[in-house]
């Protein structure tokens, strides 16, 4: 799933990712490459997992999993921010 | 080409950064009353529009001022106002059909853009390009470019 | 001074005398403004214990030594008086440019004393302080009062005012500013109200100085350079505003549903910044000297909801959203509307009515008292009916307006009110995320998430990532969090710039403006000193430890449903930690030792 300005990058708000990927980081490069650098600034800096974006499979937040290396299942559900913030 | 002030209302947040700019440069304090720019907000439509002097080629301003205090360079095209020849008779204020020369009460003087020289202060101090400080027909073609991809759209399959 | 006017106007509404006094420069120093100044005023003149609705309460109006100048979004001002809805310190935080007018006219700070007999409004033009006949516009809705004061004013004055809300008494009337900006919480329009004043009008024509033109313009554009730069501060919020957050906090699983009861919405995405941005918004909006312009300007073409103006915020789209199990986005946006219109808060507005949704579900409230109206859970109509009657002060509108707490308390279940210090939890349930749940617990001003956003840290992952479900460190966290918000709430700087820039920049900031040196640490201390002076305030008007705890129900029933489902708040194994860090007793008392470091010692 999608949010936010990657809803617009993509086109999509979500989507049935058929293509088995072993982990977050499989998932993410193989994200880059159909849709570009334009995502790719958002996810990635220097080849590792960026900062300040949000990844969650199945809610939890994989900066406190094994980050890019998170093990992703079939099932699972990959949701996506950009930064962001309020109050 | 010469350099021009470009106002995009559309992106006009209302912050009034430029004003306190403007104020801050010229006058050294930030005080909207005393800059040479001013926005306005119409706050039920949440719309705003910054103003200033738009350096006439055939400025009213010129044509009624006495001491010949206001001038225009050939070069840049800029209206300017010599401070010392100035007499304060107002005279420019009320021809200006825009409002942009303003007499200020408390400094005694004509406030009227003038472009800071060349480094516009309320330009740099825009959050939102709602002001630039542009080749005047870049500025003019980038807007002309901006509304003709509606119809690419409005056409494309 | 620079920075600061170094003048105070006091106006008593009882005798009618309207005097100015110079500023103290050390209690400048020391409180810095806004909050913090406001709360020192309260503390050295009012006995804690006034009730907040009588003529010995005093309402301050006072913006920050930044206000007015081009700080990036430096332009706020705060209402700081005794919250009649929580009967604590109350300072409620407004943006628009109100504040930066009032220091053009050259004050640092408004303190209306006593009470008017008659409605009266405030108009000041730099000098020139008035009060003049309000009667004729006692009753007239926000804009209705912009235009009439306006039109005997002066076409630019800015007003900040109260609407039919305020005028009633309702316990969580706002103060509005600039049509759409709100000092919203704890009921400081009501405090207005009670004093029959209807509005402060102003025009400014002078300026702020700085102590140091060149050093002040560098560091800005420096700070200016750091939020621009940050994704948050330089795009997110101007693309999608606040409201951007109902996604996230719904995927963690801590988006509060029907009254708490759950933390997962399948429908949020209908209330979200993005669908927002997709259909109801013309353009973002700014206050003064604001970089990053999260205002939303928008407007409901829908016949049954139509209305425009400016929102919703998250909180707001949360709480008619959500919290009443509502995903119509038209529906919440008129909700917004009404309250903006006449002056309340949303937050209260919102959980109270999702609060009576419980009670009305459980048999409690029933449809022989609302007139017939069936206060559902996910009806949109009803909850934009409930809005303006308590708005009018019309029907069952009159109960609502005491807020969910005393609401709920008339039913025999006060535990049914999601309230710490009887106000309205916002829009983030504390099991899921438990460093926020700390926060409102302990925020002086009762439950408030702009008091110590550990969202950012906790959710969002700026300016770094902790675990949200982890309690080990929160403590500290939170205090980290709640004193540098303390002081930064007290310089007229919006917390947003938080997004980019920080305790350095802002000591640098206050140096450069006012010419007296503020080191990042001596930025923190005041924020610190400035949080146990409110808790002292609290203390005094008879708050206890007791006062500083969640509703039952984060800390006994788990989340049901979302990614975060089978959790609870731990805030009672947080809070003795808590208290030991701040220095303070088990009691929650501040130690001799701890005032007499803070330069508080009585």
């Amino acid at each position: 799933m999608y949010f936010a300005i990657l809803r617009d990058i993509t086109g999509k708000k979500q989507e049935d990712w058929s293509k088995p990927e072993a982990t977050v980081g499989d998932l993410i490069r193989d994200l880059v490459v159909r849709y570009g650098h334009a995502f790719e600034r958002w996810v990635m800096k220097d080849g590792d997992l960026w900062a300040l974006v949000i990844i969650l499979v199945n809610g939890h937040d994989v900066r406190h999993l094994k980050r890019f290396a998170t093990a992703l299942a079939p099932t699972d559900t990959v949701v996506i921010f950009p930064p962001m913030g309020g109050g | 080409m010469a350099k021009m002030l470009m106002i995009n209302p559309d992106k006009c947040t209302g912050c009034h950064n430029c004003e306190l700019a403007c104020s801050m440069s010229h006058e050294g304090i930030f005080r909207p009353d005393a800059t040479r720019v001013h926005v306005f907000t119409w706050e039920v439509e949440g719309f705003s529009v910054p103003m200033m002097c738009q350096h006439c080629r055939d400025a009213p301003c010129i044509t009624v001022c006495t001491p010949v205090a206001l001038t225009r360079d050939p070069d840049t095209g800029w209206v300017n106002l010599d401070e010392e020849k100035c007499i304060g008779c107002k005279m420019c204020v009320q021809a200006c059909p825009f409002g942009n020369a303003i007499w200020d009460e408390k400094l005694a003087k004509i406030l009227k853009c003038d472009n800071c020289g060349g480094d516009p202060a309320c330009a740099k101090f825009c959050p939102t390009h709602a002001i630039e400080w542009v080749d005047d027909l870049v500025a003019t073609r980038t807007r002309k470019r901006g509304f003709a991809e509606k119809f690419k759209q409005a056409f494309s399959e | 001074m620079h920075g600061w006017n170094g003048k105070i106007l006091r106006v008593d509404l009882s005798t009618g005398k309207i005097t100015t006094e110079a500023l103290d420069p050390v209690m400048a120093r020391d409180y810095i403004g806004a909050r913090g100044l406001g709360t020192k005023f309260m503390i050295d003149e009012v006995d804690p214990t006034v009730d907040p609705l009588s003529p010995q309460n005093k309402l301050i109006f006072i913006p920050g030594p930044l206000t007015g100048t081009y700080a990036p979004s430096g332009g706020r001002y705060n209402v700081v008086t005794k919250g009649p809805l929580t009967g604590a310190i109350a300072a409620a935080n407004s943006g628009g440019t109100w504040g930066a007018e009032f220091k053009f006219a050259g004050y640092d700070a408004l303190i209306v004393e006593g009470a008017s007999e008659k409605p009266v409004y405030l108009w000041i033009k730099d000098d020139a302080v008035e009060l003049r006949d309000a009667q004729p516009i006692w009753g007239k809705n926000i804009l209705e009062t912009s235009d009439a004061i306006r039109a005997e004013t002066d076409d630019d004055a800015k007003i900040a005012s109260i609407g039919k809300a305020g005028e009633n008494l309702v316990l969580f009337a706002a103060i509005m500013n600039d049509l759409h900006r709100a000092a919203g919480r704890s009921g400081v329009g009501a405090v207005m109200g009670s004093k029959k004043l209807k509005a402060v009008a102003v025009v400014g024509t002078n300026g702020v100085t700085t102590a140091d033109n060149a050093a002040f313009e560098k560091i800005v554009l420096q700070a200016r350079d750091k939020i621009q730069k940050h994704p948050v501060g330089g795009t997110g919020l101007r693309l999608y505003g606040t409201d951007v957050l109902t996604n996230i906090l719904n995927q963690i699983g801590g988006y509060p549903v029907k009254n708490f009861q759950d933390g997962y919405f399948p429908t949020a995405d209908k209330l979200g910044g993005e669908t927002l941005a997709k259909t109801l918004l013309k353009r973002p909006k700014a206050c003064f000297s604001c970089i990053i312009s999260c205002g939303r300007v928008t407007k409901v073409t829908n016949k049954q909801f139509a209305g425009e103006g400016e929102g919703p915020e998250y909180e707001t789209s949360w709480g008619f959203g959500g919290d009443c199990l509502i995903d119509n986005l038209d529906a919440v946006t008129k909700a917004n509307y009404i309250c903006n219109e006449n002056g309340m808060d949303t937050i209260t507005m919102a959980a109270t009515i999702a609060c009576a949704m419980e009670l009305y579900e459980m048999g409690l409230i029933t449809k022989e008292e609302t007139g017939g109206i069936a206060v559902e859970w996910g009806n949109a109509e009803v909850m934009v009916e409930l809005t303006r009657l308590t708005a009018m002060g019309e029907g069952f509108g009159k109960k609502l307006a005491v807020g969910s707490y005393r609401l709920a308390e008339s039913y025999g279940h006060p535990e049914l009110s999601m309230t710490v210090k009887k106000q309205e939890i916002p829009a983030y349930d504390a099991r899921a995320v438990q460093g926020i749940g700390l926060n409102f617990a302990t925020a002086n001003c009762g439950a408030a998430h702009v008091r110590g956003y550990t969202i950012a840290p906790e959710v969002l992952g700026t300016p770094m990532k902790v675990d949200k479900d982890a309690v080990d460190g929160k403590p500290a966290l939170v205090i980290l969090f709640q004193n540098l918000t303390a002081a930064l709430d007290s310089t007229g700087g919006c917390l947003f710039t938080t997004f980019g820039i920080g305790a350095p920049e802002y000591a640098g900031m206050l140096s450069a403006l006012t010419g007296v040196e503020y080191t990042p640490e001596a930025f923190m201390n005041c924020g610190e000193r400035i949080w146990n002076l409110e808790r002292q305030f609290n203390l005094a008007a008879g708050l206890t430890a007791e006062d500083d705890v969640l509703p039952p129900r984060l800390i006994k029933e788990p989340l049901k449903t979302g990614a975060s489902k089978g959790s609870v708040s731990r805030v009672p194994e947080m809070l003795p930690v808590y208290y030991d860090l701040r220095g303070w007793d088990a009691n929650g008392v501040p130690t001799p030792a701890k005032l007499e470091a803070l330069g508080l010692a009585r």
